[in-house]
This record gives structure tokens, C-alpha cells and sequence, in this order.
């Protein structure tokens, strides 16, 4: 599904991927995050040659609210509150500075902790 | 959760036993040139397959249901349904969750902090009375046991409340695996420097 706005030329349409894109880089801009999480899905299509894929979900509502949810792994001795919270504010304003779209909830799963 | 996990560890240890002691018992007998069967009897079985509908499809849903129990024990054992586990609290901008797996790599990692602990196998639950840790360590001979567990105890309970910033309760339970005594380091260090070794180049007879 993609999410699509209309101008005085035409339409623009942005792709879930495209959002997943942008939280991705924008939850690994954050001191503390190690990087996204993975899932099956994502370690496959990667195996399968397709870049920047992660396993961060995006689901647009009938209002066109953006729901976004990350999965984390977290550098070791970094406060997870802290970081999920940084995560949120940096993904939202990525978001929101990119691609103009209302945000709804920006939803945090830590998967693990790593060494630095 | 933990009886499951024991009925899975019997259910597979009960039928490779099973598979193990026919392989047995038809080895033994063919070797005595003592066939419990004819030829003709796996013939008629097989023709009673192909002819009753009802046998046939008690073998299909038996062999589903097999398949269906086997895969259900292998994820309890592997602990799939556990790792799904999470501590969740709401935030202004969503929610944040974090698995139980997380909390577990972060206790793990306690261990390079303290001496005296060869190794740490921290098993996380989430209970109504707060957060449960069960701790198996593996420490090493020198130290004092009451001294070090309570120091374990107030460093795991204090990195869990500044990493996770909760203020529930925390439970921790250690149980002492094993006490490993020096003698079994030395030898590793010793093959390791054997590995370490750079091996002098060896620059050929009578070279100047």
C-alpha cells in the first residue's frame, strides 16, 4: 500500500518502504542504537539481493495516520528508556520533515542488546 | 511453561529410544535368521491400505498430528514462545517493548564486570509480583560464595533498574552450576600461546 497526497500536477505517492527507509536510517542515527532489528522476511530478501530491508512495519490508517513500529538492538550500557525515546522524537521528525505525514504512533521493540 | 518444556524433552527422547530399540530388536533378529514377518503379511498390509479409506486416513491425520506435536515441543524447547515475552510501557509518542531476550543478553554481559564468574545463564520471566530472574552461574574456586552472589545480586537488580528505568520489583534467584577450578584455564592459555607463536620465516641455507 502507499500512502498518496495530491498536488495541482498530479499525485505522489510514497511507498511503505519508502517510510521504513527513513525510520531505518533515522533509528540508527541515535547514539545507543546498534542497529534494526531482523526477521525472517527481511533475512531473506536480503539474501535475495534487496537492500535496506528491515524488519520495521509501517501500517497507514483510514485517516492516513502513519503507525510505525521498530525493532531495536540496543548498544550494551545505554538506558533503554533514553534511547527508545530519542528513537521516537528522531524517527518522527525525519518522518514528518521528508514526507509531510501525520504520525500516529511510533512503536519501539527492543529485540536485544549488543556490545558497542 | 517449564512442564511443557520437560513433556517435549521426554516426547522426542521417548520416540528416538523407540526408533532405537526396534533398529535393535530387527538387527538381532535378522542376525538369529528369525523374521517375525512374512513377506506376504507387509503385502497385505499394504493392499489393506490401498483398499480402506478409514485406515488411510487414520495414517494421514496420525502422521499430521505427529508433525503438528513435534513442531509444537520443538518451539517450546527452543524457546520461541518465551523470547516473545516482553516488558512493555506506554510513551507519549507509542509504546516501547522489550523482550525478555534483550533483559537476558544484558545480564550476560554482567559477567566480564565481575570476577570470579566464569559464566552466566540468566533465564528472565515476567510475573505479576514484578520481574523474575533466574540465575545459573558458573563461578570459579577461589571465591566466596555468599560474598559474590550478593554482589551479583545487587549489581543485576541495579543494571536492570537503570537500563530499563522500571521500578517494579525484582526478584533474583542464583543457583551455583558449577565452581571451575584453575587448572583448567592454564591449558587453554598454553594452546593459545602455542597458536600465538609467530613462526620465524625460515630464510634458506647458506644465505648471506
Amino acid at each position: 500500500m502507499k500512502e498518496e497526497s495530491h498536488t495541482d500536477l498530479g499525485t505522489i505517492k510514497i511507498h511503505k518502504e519508502v517510510v521504513a527507509s527513513i525510520s531505518n536510517v533515522a533509528a540508527c542515527e541515535v547514539e545507543g542504537v546498534k542497529r534494526t532489528g531482523t526477521n525472517l522476511k527481511s533475512v531473506l530478501m536480503e539474501f535475495a539481493g534487496k537492500k535496506s530491508s528491515s524488519a520495521i512495519k509501517v501500517e497507514f490508517d483510514k485517516n492516513d495516520e502513519v503507525k510505525v513500529e521498530i525493532p531495536l538492538i540496543i548498544k550494551y550500557g545505554f538506558s533503554i528508556p533514553t534511547v527508545a525515546a530519542r528513537v521516537q522524537e528522531n524517527v518522527r521528525n525525519a518522518l514528518e520533515k521528508m514526507t509531510n505525514l501525520t504520525i500516529k504512533d511510533i512503536n519501539i521493540s527492543v529485540k536485544g542488546i549488543e556490545r558497542g | 511453561m517449564r512442564l511443557l518444556k520437560v513433556l517435549g524433552i521426554y516426547f522426542y527422547s521417548a520416540v528416538l529410544i523407540l526408533i532405537g530399540l526396534l533398529l535393535i530388536i530387527f538387527s538381532i533378529l535378522f542376525s538369529l535368521d528369525k523374521i517375525p514377518f512374512q513377506l506376504h503379511d507387509i503385502n497385505n498390509l499394504i493392499v489393506y491400505l490401498q483398499n480402506s479409506f478409514s485406515a488411510r486416513m487414520t495414517l494421514g491425520l496420525s502422521g499430521f498430528l505427529l508433525i503438528l506435536i513435534s513442531f509444537w515441543f520443538a518451539e517450546i524447547i527452543l524457546g520461541r514462545f518465551q523470547r516473545e515475552k516482553t516488558i512493555a510501557f506506554p510513551t507519549a509518542q507509542g509504546e516501547v517493548t522489550i523482550a525478555l531476550s534483550a533483559v537476558e543478553d544484558l545480564i550476560k554481559r554482567l559477567a566480564v564486570f565481575i570476577p570470579g564468574i566464569r559464566e552466566l545463564r540468566p533465564d528472565v520471566i515476567a510475573s505479576k509480583k514484578g520481574i523474575i530472574v533466574d540465575l545459573r552461574v558458573i563461578l570459579k574456586s577461589e571465591v566466596n560464595i555468599p560474598e559474590l552472589t550478593e554482589k551479583l545480586q545487587d549489581i543485576t537488580r541495579s543494571k536492570i533498574q537503570e537500563v530499563l528505568g522500571i521500578e517494579e520489583q525484582i526478584i533474583i534467584k542464583i543457583h551455583v552450576l558449577k565452581i571451575v577450578t584453575h587448572e583448567e584455564k592454564p591449558n587453554k592459555r598454553k594452546d593459545q600461546d602455542r597458536d600465538d607463536e609467530t613462526p620465524i620465516p625460515f630464510g634458506g641455507y647458506g644465505r648471506t
